[in-house]
């Protein structure tokens, strides 16, 4: 595939049509760092695609719960993450080319009650739209939904396989059977790919991935600012970074983007809106419009400091000491940082422990759970997950929606569930508490 | 007559429970619950524990399931909960959850935190069957014979594990020659009853079960064959216990004549080497590589030769794939026997999304009676061009 035969079908074609629209409408504003470098590193993320297809160089493709500083670090293998074409086109609003993705996977049977994320993805390869690779990488987090991604991937690319397997424990052992198939991965992905490990290669990718972590981490402080001196909306980013350009230099650049963004508007003491109720956002983002948490801030002072995609919890960096030592970190990077992997698998206890957490360093008043319904893990605990927060006395909304189809739950349908829940039991409760 | 003796199957898994394992309670012996095939009977049988598949029989209400683990969870799995959250598995001494999928991995968490069941372990079973990962599966087997051992105060050593592949062996091999009694031009049993004598095996000690799959099997060498004309068929997919929902389909003209379920075929397994030096190392090796579930990642290929293996073994005309709704790994296998069966022109599917404890009615048994309809006339199409063989 060419990238004139890329360029020759209209979703990519409209990716590529949008994406300097967007740049030219952010860029109009000086300090919105954050999304014009969002915008830029997946301009030159894609341009690279292109590029690389055009030299015939392998691909190879993974599902979201994996992390491509390995496949980086072949030197000329260029990753693809299967969810890209759907995710991007949610994210810059061109929302048919989602639901098309959606209709086409359930129309070749993926029963509807599927998860939108991997319809998107499945739906995509159905159309023939990525490059084909030379081999796969599926894993088995965040959730069941990547077992059926994967699995499916699997099928119809047609070529060699590898899973990766995280158990259900966070423990150490955990980390160290992780890091194992990580070892196994790399002759998997040469044999496949026809490249060697180079591992300072993969040391400067590591180290690549390090200053992106670091970055996010202290960009999340800046996040802790009250009142919050940024747009609620770029928080979730978190797991796009991760996801699409961990370990490139693309990523690098836009977490630092999005640092500089959060310092200079708090440095500035940019009051960016009137801020009356802070909540952590656990679950899914609203990546069908993300302009509703525009929404929020403006019509209900509503803030979303923090949520459950945005977080990079604090486990350490990547020792870039010794093969060895990369391979460990890149296994607890992939099992105990990545959002959603962290949270989502093994019991519930790491669940309600990591949102106490959020809800006590961001100083959040209030829980809005956005239960993407296809999350059968998430509403699996949520009895549990409602006594917590009933014990520790955190005002909690649960709704239903999709993260990626809008025709499950329509927008007004969410804008009311969190109106209603601002302005009538969170806000009056600051009131009462003089905390307002 | 085995209709008698088939009675006494239905009657063992009507409910939560049955008298068998009264009986055994009542001589003081401890009773283990698990969830997944993945759970090796043996280990728990070697603890003095009778393994007891947990099941949402008797269930007509799923509201306590439903407050923790929300609508939008595998309805087996809000039952059985719910029967846990009501008390009625207040007999089990223990229970042995896995990580076998969301649903199940989430109702782990409930049976630890809600219930009062003295004694929880838990399988993480590696999610695909890879060499490289088989010893991560034998350790945690280990870590499970640690803990009955610690909680039941026995030593599970190689001579115990002995004694019970042995027992279940024994359940195997009368399980399994009920099943070629299936396979035959005309089978001796339906696939309803099928589903009833396994799902038995599973609910009561292996002893009362080999006695009693012995009487049966002697009484269908006497039963007129069923049949299989309309149809023969071949039943595949996630979670099904309820021989009435068979028997529906069923009711339709054709007859299940093999199945891959995970409480049906799938359950038995080939048997286990018992004079191995290491017997545990043996019935690892058995169940993490046995015909795995969807769940195991990078298997789809295997299982799809499997699947076509049975359907020629069956001389089955069909396959009737069903799932329970909100199942993620059985939603990419119907996905994946799609493709395939439209690339090799293999054979025609009936897919069924189904509600646990819901018998079909109109809608599903008008599908099923269509499905049939159209086998019936590809066959008969088939014979007109093969000048009327079948």
């Amino acid at each position: 595939m060419t990238s004139k035969e890329i360029l020759a079908t209209r979703e990519w074609r409209e990716i590529f049509e949008t994406l300097p629209v967007l740049q030219k409408f952010f860029g109009g504003d000086p300090a919105a760092h954050g999304l014009n470098g969002l915008l830029e590193g997946c301009t030159s993320y894609l341009e690279k695609l292109l590029a690389h297809a055009d030299e015939g160089k392998p691909f190879v493709w993974y599902n979201l719960g994996f992390n491509s500083e390995l496949i980086y670090a072949l030197g000329g293998v260029h990753p693809v993450t299967i969810e890209l074409l759907g995710a991007l086109h949610s994210i810059l609003g061109n929302q048919r080319n989602t639901l098309d993705f959606i209709d086409g996977a359930q129309a070749v049977g993926i029963p509807a009650d599927c998860c939108s994320a991997d319809k998107i993805a499945i739906g995509a390869i159905h159309k023939g739209l990525y490059p084909a690779p030379a081999c796969t990488v599926g894993i088995n987090t965040p959730c069941d939904a990547q077992v059926l991604s994967t699995q499916v991937m699997q099928e119809l690319a047609g070529v060699p396989f590898f899973a990766v397997d995280v158990p259900y424990y966070h423990n150490e052992e955990t980390v160290r059977h992780v890091a194992g198939q990580l070892r196994e991965l790399i002759p998997f992905l040469e044999q496949h790919t026809g490249r060697r490990m180079d591992y300072d290669r993969l040391r400067e990718v590591c180290e690549i991935s390090n200053g992106t972590t670091e970055a996010i981490w202290e960009w999340l402080e800046w996040r802790k600012q009250v009142p919050l001196t940024q747009s609620s909306k770029l928080v979730a980013f978190t797991l796009l970074l991760q996801i699409l350009f961990t370990g490139s230099p693309e990523g690098l650049k836009i977490a630092r983007a999005l640092l500089r963004e959060a310092r200079e508007r708090t440095e500035r003491k940019e009051k960016f809106f009137e801020e009356r109720v802070r909540a952590v956002w656990y679950q899914d983002a609203v990546w069908t419009d993300l302009q509703i948490y525009d929404w929020f801030e403006r019509e209900l002072g509503l803030t979303v400091p923090v949520d459950i995609f945005g977080y990079y919890a604090n486990e350490g960096l990547i020792d870039t000491a010794t093969p060895e030592t990369m391979l460990y970190g890149l296994a607890r990077k992939l099992v105990n940082c990545h959002p959603m992997a962290r949270q989502f698998r093994g019991d519930m206890d790491m669940y309600i422990r990591d949102f106490m957490h959020l809800l006590e360093a961001w100083k959040a008043d209030c829980c809005i759970f956005a239960g993407h319904i296809a999350c059968k893990h998430a509403w699996g605990g949520i009895g549990l997950f409602k006594e917590a927060c009933r014990r520790a006395e955190v005002p909690l909304l649960v709704f239903e929606f999709d993260m990626f189809d809008p025709r499950v739950t329509p927008y007004e349908d969410v804008y009311f569930e969190v109106e209603r829940f601002v302005n009538e039991i969170v806000y009056p409760r600051k009131l009462r508490e003089g905390k307002a | 007559m085995p209709e008698a003796i088939l009675r006494e199957v239905r009657a063992l898994i009507r409910g939560q429970t049955n008298r068998h394992v009264d009986s055994w309670k009542a001589a003081g012996r401890p009773v283990v619950g698990y969830f997944c095939s993945y759970v090796p009977r043996e280990i728990l049988l070697a603890a003095g524990a009778l393994p007891f598949r947990l099941r949402g029989a008797g269930s007509e209400d799923s509201s306590r399931g439903d407050a923790y683990l929300s609508g939008r969870v595998c309805t087996y799995v809000r039952h059985v909960m719910s029967l846990a959250l009501e008390g009625a598995y207040d007999f089990l001494d223990g229970e042995v959850s896995t990580n076998t999928c969301d649903h199940v991995r989430r109702s782990a968490d409930v049976f630890v935190k809600k219930t009062a069941i003295p004694f929880h372990g838990f399988l993480s079973v590696p999610r695909t069957p890879r060499e490289s990962l088989y010893g991560y599966y034998l350790g945690e087997l280990k870590k499970l014979v640690d803990g009955l051992d610690r909680h039941f105060g026995v030593k599970i050593g190689a001579d115990r594990l002995r004694d019970a592949i042995r027992m279940f062996n024994g359940v195997r091999a009368r399980l399994h020659t009920i099943n070629r009694m299936r396979l035959e031009d005309k089978p001796r049993l339906s696939g309803a009853e099928a589903l009833a004598v396994h799902i038995a095996s599973q609910v009561v000690p292996p002893t009362v079960f080999t006695e009693l799959a012995d009487r049966l099997i002697e009484a269908l060498q006497g039963r007129a064959g069923l049949d299989s004309a309309r149809g023969r068929l071949v039943l595949v997919g996630a979670e099904l216990d309820e021989p009435e929902y068979v028997e529906a389909l069923e009711s339709q003209g054709a007859l299940v004549v093999a199945d891959q379920l995970c409480f049906g075929a799938r359950s038995a397994l080939d048997p286990i080497d018992a004079e191995t030096a290491d017997p545990l190392d043996a019935i690892g090796r058995a169940y993490f590589f046995m015909a795995s579930c969807a769940r195991m990642i990078g298997d789809f290929p295997r299982r799809w030769e499997q699947l076509k293996a049975m359907v020629r073994a069956a001389r089955a005309d069909g396959v009737v794939f069903e799932r329970i709704i909100f199942c993620d790994p059985w939603g990419a296998e119907l996905h994946n026997i799609l493709q395939r069966v439209k690339k090799e022109n293999a054979f025609p599917v009936l897919s069924l999304t189904r509600e646990y404890n819901v018998v079909p009615t109109g809608q599903v048994k008008t599908r099923v009676q269509a499905f049939v309809e159209k086998i019936e006339i590809a066959r008969a199409q088939r014979q007109a061009a093969c000048g009327g063989e079948r």
